[in-house]
């Protein structure tokens, strides 16, 4: 069987997607990123050749998400897409007719606006992350409860509370008000939901023509609380598509199938062996002129592999040196 | 000599070979602090008030990098450069702020510029400064008059022959001007144009905007600015579009968003500050008329303090995958 593979390292989860040729989805793993792309790149990798049946060939890899280009490298990928295109092009091959693409994610938020099946328009939160799954990740830390109760019990609430949701510093402080004062946590919860959506659809939504059908995708899609904040604000039916949390990932895949298609050369992936490897990362800055870049780098057995984070091409130009 | 600073931020990039020209024919020296990096942003950012914009804090940066190295340091409060027309409150008062905040600068030579004023108060004002270097009022006028001269052919080096402000300063001070001939499109310029539109001191300022005029060029995009267009193409777009004109430098963002977006280039990008209240207001107008015509794809970035350049890369990487995805459907549609 010949396959496709899309990873989407994100800064909260790391996702895995295999494609079969006909682009249907093989097998996908999600896990949390804790930190460490690189572990949990090698960590699903071995997972998803686990879970895969035997003979299966991979023809090609495709990376997205903030550490597409560290993960690029580690596994050889054939392709490097920014997470934006990826979640676009996964959520129009379950959903064609889609209009509008709300997609929550760990540390950033994003609004894709599609006509006729292409990208006309986008929005990503720009200096604010507030209403992001990290948020309401450490708000349910906060209540001492799971993320997942966090979602039933707010779909328990009657009467919402008013929280403002334009800060987290804010919203967390109101929410610590409204909780003294003796309102219902169900009702604190939900309300904290409201509020991450009217921030969401004014900041990142702001001048968007949002029109349905409407898709909600990524991690914080999991939370009730959240997609019926959204449906009752935008006064509209939102489909949450399966598979929502790994879309990035299956955006890649379908991305990396598309170019190997054109492409007469065979997949650069370096094969299942690599999520045995020690692979080494450090830092240092850059004396070669007043903007003391900090450069990172990845080396293998004393050997760099690759560097970046310059604002000129001096090490990304000559890894090996 | 009198040794006189410009700091290269904010309005150099639109008046600098105007104000050395005048520094240099009243005998000064003129003196520039070096390309932003990020020390120098880092030190303007310790300085300045609170909730003040991007471009300020840079400003204070390179004002600290010019102590100990010239004796003066000019710093103009242009208020209005047309009448009726305003200027952000922060080009008003940047000479006293920049005294408030850098009490260890050099002594500031400034200037108000209001036109709103009259002729005659802009002749004065340049006299008031033209007196700090000598007596003679002919001399000063000489100066003003070469300075304007000079201007005038910066302007032409980017509207006419396509230089962008640090191409058209360096082949201005080089002195190699036997004939400013267009620089050669590269061979590799096989995408389409992208028009970035915004403040020179956001689009010009590479530390700041994390090479984006760079990483568009690379992917192979002609880049296009808004000097690149005449002083009448601008205003006759910023008039399509606003009616008339309300903040100094609008045209460059509106004017340059408009003509853009109705000259049919592949894709229009729209630079601004974080914290700068006049360009959000502007580039809304921009964003408006893209959302109206619905032809050319438009974005707009922000830019802040950051040092991670992905929030630049990211988008830069998905308005050109949305473009180019855009015209591929098109082909296959005409097919």
């Amino acid at each position: 069987m010949e396959a496709y593979l899309g990873i989407d390292v994100g800064s909260v989860t790391t996702k895995f997607a295999v494609l079969n040729e006909s682009d249907e989805l093989v097998t996908h793993v999600y896990l949390p990123t804790e930190g460490k792309p690189i572990d949990m790149v090698q960590q699903g990798l071995k997972q998803i050749k686990q879970q895969l049946p035997k003979g299966v060939d991979i023809r090609g890899v495709a990376t997205t998400g903030s550490a597409r280009y560290l993960a690029g490298v580690i596994m050889g990928a054939d392709l490097v897409k920014n997470e934006i295109t990826s979640h676009a092009v996964g959520a129009l091959r379950y959903f064609p007719e889609g209009q509008t693409i709300i997609e929550i994610g760990g540390q950033d938020s994003k609004i894709i606006i599609i006509r006729d099946g292409i990208v006309t328009d986008f929005g990503m939160n720009t200096v604010c992350a507030a209403g992001t799954g990290s948020f309401l990740d450490h708000q349910a830390l906060r209540l001492n409860m799971s993320i997942k109760e966090f979602s039933q019990r707010a779909l328990d609430s009657t009467t919402p509370v008013r929280i403002a949701g334009r800060c987290t510093v804010f919203a967390e402080s109101d929410m610590i008000h409204k909780q003294q004062m003796g309102h219902r946590i169900e009702d604190i919860l939900y309300g904290l939901c409201q509020a991450l959506v009217r921030n969401y659809l004014n900041n990142v939504g702001l001048g968007k023509d949002i029109q349905s059908p409407i898709i909600f995708q990524g991690g914080v899609a999991f939370n009730q609380g959240i997609v019926k904040a959204i449906q009752e604000e935008l006064g509209s039916e939102v489909i949450v598509p399966p598979h929502h949390e790994v879309m990035g990932a299956i955006g890649a895949a379908l991305l990396v199938h598309e170019e190997m298609a054109h492409s007469h050369e065979g997949s650069k992936f370096k094969g299942f062996g690599i999520s045995e490897i020690k692979y080494h990362t450090s830092s240092f800055e850059c004396q070669a002129c007043p903007s003391l870049c900090e450069i990172a780098q990845l080396s293998l057995n004393g050997q760099v592999l690759a560097r970046w984070g310059g604002r000129c091409d001096l090490w990304e130009r000559s890894p090996t040196s | 000599m009198i040794k006189v600073g410009i700091p290269r931020a904010l309005l150099y990039y639109q008046y600098y070979p105007m104000w050395k020209t005048f520094f240099e024919e009243l005998g000064a020296e003129v003196v520039v602090s070096p390309l932003t990096t990020q020390a120098i942003l880092s030190s303007g950012s310790s300085r300045v008030v609170a909730d003040t914009c991007l471009p300020v804090k840079v400003f204070c940066g390179h004002v600290l990098a010019l102590i100990g190295e010239c004796d003066y340091i000019f710093i103009p409060a242009i208020c209005s450069v047309k009448t009726k027309i305003y200027n952000c409150s922060k080009f008003l008062g940047l000479p006293d702020m920049t005294k408030a905040v850098i009490p260890e600068s050099p002594p500031i030579f400034d200037i108000d510029i209001d036109i709103n004023k009259g002729k005659r108060e802009l002749y004065r004002a340049i006299y008031k400064l033209g007196r700090r270097f000598t007596w003679n009022p002919f001399k000063v006028r000489q100066a003003g008059i070469a300075a304007w001269q000079a201007h005038l052919k910066y302007r032409q080096l980017m509207s006419i022959h396509g230089l962008t402000p640090p191409q058209a300063i360096e082949r201005i001070s080089n002195k190699s001007e036997a004939k400013p001939e267009i620089p050669p499109s590269s061979p590799t310029q096989t995408q389409a144009a992208i028009a970035v539109v915004g403040h020179p001191y956001l689009l010009y300022d590479e530390h700041i905007n994390h090479r984006l005029i760079h990483r568009l060029e690379k992917a192979h995009y002609k880049v296009l600015m808004p000097e690149m267009l005449t002083a009448e193409e601008l205003k006759l777009a910023t008039t399509r579009l606003v009616g008339r004109s309300y903040w100094t430098y609008e045209e460059e963002v509106v004017g340059a968003g408009g003509h853009y977006l109705e000259s049919g280039v592949g894709g229009v990008i729209g630079i601004m500050a974080f914290g700068c209240g006049p360009d959000s207001l502007m580039m809304d107008m921009v964003h408006r008329r893209a959302a109206r015509l619905r032809t050319t794809a438009f974005m707009s970035l922000t830019l802040e303090e950051h040092t991670a350049e992905a929030g630049v890369v990211t988008r830069l990487e998905a308005f050109l995958d949305m473009i180019q995805r855009r015209k591929r459907s098109q082909v296959e549609v005409c097919v």
